[in-house]
């Protein structure tokens, strides 16, 4: 059973969503991502806010881990170094937030390309192991550095519109009126978030759809193989370290403003880096729709993960957080045993019915 | 010099311990490719169920034994239950899921045991000392580097010279010949597994003697043996021992004598050390100190 439909012409190839299907869907997920804010609670909004910071995060581990095949446990540093350059360049030197994004990408590109440099020699378990000391000697380098970061108490991260002097200077915090509607702080944040997460999962979908991810994908599945026909592996994995690292980078900037406040450790341990590898495979490894499908569910799970497992025998003992990594740590391990394309492979399933319908296959 | 003699033995019984974890993720690895993320709760599940047998009145040496086996059989189950049906996987899936078995066991021991650290009792002084050479060293320390070499030196003998030994080389050598010539591979995995869990065991119930206490973060101990396995080889089992032993002592000495001259950065810098260490040796030697070079073949 083909996963999608025929193809007839270079036009339809190209098409970045192949039929109206996709497109009806694509006008209503944008729909209900525009309406959620004026719909839902503040707490809601929030929860919103935190799961479009996972779906950027989500989608840069999705090139790396997903496209290139390049299994990461570092993506906690890739976001600490984001979220704390967001912080000090805001708190320090006054910068206006929307400077912050691409300098706190820039920061941790800086730094996914030196460890990109280690790749090019590691494979699969020797990476994740390099990575998971990124994870601890970012922490040591923020947490022996507190006349920037903070060191353990942390360090507040400001939103200032404009370049900040002396005094104090008008910030993104403020509620503000536009056209006759009150926007708050969650609401605006919101869709500045939506913005960032549209744009990062269309980069992400035009890389998979060009040479440059085709190559990644074939180093993917056999770089010896890639480098036969003329892919140049170094270029691929380098080419996915830098844009992965980048995008994290700014989905750490992300985190950074929905904190408002940021501490080392938690959050930014070897506890994230798993929850961004769970999400990705919750939603299916290879794809946008998994990473962006993944973060969804992850976040907006995790409240109602946290009252299930206050209601279960035992569980109740652990505290709020640690329920809810079980209770995931258990749907993770289901879906890798028993459906390892995650929820996209969920969705195939229901898909091919329905296109196979009256027939079972 | 008392200091740098004092420091060479603490050292010496870390890396011993560190040789213990190493080795036992090493075990796996070669036996099955595996490499084991959730070893470190292993060792924590070892530790309590020792501090659970002392204080159920269990005489000290038959509790040690009871929860090596106990551990081993832990170990046991998981690669059955969960590992087994995953064999011919990519390796990604395979550290995904140990990562996750981890934190499913991890939670399962708070459940059982609380988070509070908890002592154990030894039935000497657990606070005795003894001089060694004009060193003052605990006898904590010297029971667990002594404990640590005889499990070491039963490893190398059970792998060198016995039955299942030979069946374990022959299984982690090729997974497919060794079904032909008639090895149960499966239960040769099972029982690799239920030696690392063994050696686990041991490592957690030294690492949690004076001065350190039993708790539920004992695992993130397994964080720090990884750079042995690495700078030792992935699949050297010499290797990794010496590695451990050789990390463990830098970690002291750099405890001792780095962290001062590097001022505010230095502050716990010891604990990434061994990090640092190994990612030097990656960048010159990647197989690492006695690992194969990895040959590709096309």
């Amino acid at each position: 059973m083909p996963t999608r439909a025929l193809v007839t012409s270079h036009e339809q190839d190209l098409a970045l969503y192949p039929d109206v299907w996709h497109r009806l869907a694509m006008v209503l997920g944008r729909a209900t991502a525009l309406a959620f804010p004026f719909l839902a609670s503040a707490r809601w909004v929030g929860v919103g806010n935190a799961a479009l910071v996972a779906v950027v995060g989500a989608l840069a581990l999705m090139i790396l881990t997903g496209f290139c095949g390049q299994v990461s446990l570092g993506h906690a540093a890739f976001l600490a170094l984001g979220a704390y350059t967001a912080a000090v360049l805001g708190q320090k030197l006054g910068l206006p937030f929307w400077l912050l994004l691409p300098a706190s990408g820039a920061v941790a590109a800086t730094t996914g390309l030196a460890v990109g440099v280690f790749a090019l020699r590691l494979k699969g378990l020797s990476l994740a192991i390099v990575t998971l000391g990124l994870v601890l000697l970012v922490q040591h380098v923020l947490l022996s550095l507190p006349e920037w970061t903070g060191g353990l108490s942390g360090t507040a991260v400001p939103m200032h519109l404009g370049f900040a002097g002396e005094g104090r200077a008008p910030s993104f915090r403020d509620t503000s009126v536009l056209g006759g509607v009150v926007l708050r702080f969650e609401q605006k944040l919101y869709f500045l978030f939506l913005l960032l997460a549209l744009a990062t999962a269309q980069v992400t979908h035009n890389v998979q759809r060009t040479h440059t991810g085709r190559a990644m994908m074939a180093v993917r599945d056999q770089d010896l193989a890639a480098a036969a026909m003329g892919v140049d592996p170094t270029r691929a994995k380098l080419l996915a370290f830098g844009l992965s690292s980048s995008l994290a980078g700014v989905a750490g900037a992300m985190f950074a403003f929905q904190q408002q406040y940021l501490t080392v450790e938690p959050p930014f341990d070897l506890g994230m880096s798993i929850q961004y590898v769970a999400m990705i495979v919750l939603g299916g490894i290879g794809t946008v729709f998994g990473a962006v499908a993944g973060a969804l569910a992850f976040t907006f799970l995790t409240p109602l993960a946290e009252e299930v497992g206050s209601a279960l025998p035992f569980l109740d003992r652990l505290s709020s957080a640690q329920q809810s990594t079980v209770l995931f740590a258990a749907v993770v391990l289901a879906f890798l045993v028993f459906e390892p394309m995650g929820l996209f492979g969920l969705w195939l399933r229901v898909k091919r019915y329905f296109v196979a319908w009256p027939f079972s296959y | 010099m008392t200091t740098l003699l004092q420091l060479t033995v603490s050292g010496l019984a870390l890396g011993v311990i560190y040789a213990l974890v190493a080795l036992g993720f090493v075990a796996i690895y070669r036996a099955s490719r595996v490499f084991n993320f959730a070893h470190g709760e292993l060792l924590t599940s070892g530790a309590f169920l020792m501090a659970s047998a002392t204080e159920a009145g269990v005489p000290w040496v038959t509790a040690l034994g009871l929860s090596l086996v106990a551990t081993g059989l832990l170990a046991a189950c998981v690669e059955r239950v969960v590992l087994r049906p995953l064999v011919g996987r990519p390796v990604f899936v395979t550290i995904i899921l140990t990562l996750f078995v981890g934190q499913l066991l991890r939670a399962l021991v708070i459940v059982a045991w609380g988070a509070e650290p908890r002592g154990l009792p030894t039935p000497w002084d657990t606070t005795a000392t003894v001089e060694v050479l004009g060193a003052r060293v605990l006898v904590n320390s010297l029971v667990a580097a002594g404990a640590g070499a005889v499990a070491l030196a039963a490893y190398f003998l059970l792998i060198r010279f016995s039955r299942l030994g030979v069946a374990m080389r022959a299984a982690s050598q090729d997974q497919e010949v060794a079904l032909a010539l008639g090895i149960p591979v499966g239960r040769v995995l099972g029982a690799t597994w239920a030696v690392a869990g063994m050696l686990a065991a041991l490592a957690g119930i030294f690492l949690s003697l004076f001065p350190r206490s039993v708790d539920a973060n004992l695992g993130f101990i397994a964080l720090r043996a990884f750079p042995a396995v690495i700078v030792g080889g992935l699949d050297s089992a010499v290797g990794t021992v010496l590695a451990g032993l050789l990390l463990g002592l830098l970690e002291v000495l750099a405890q001792g004598y780095v962290n001062e001259a590097l001022g505010p950065f230095g502050h716990n810098f010891h604990t990434v050390f061994p990090y640092v260490v190994m990612m030097g040796f990656l960048a010159l030697r990647p197989h690492g100190l006695l690992g194969t070079r990895e040959v590709q073949r096309v």
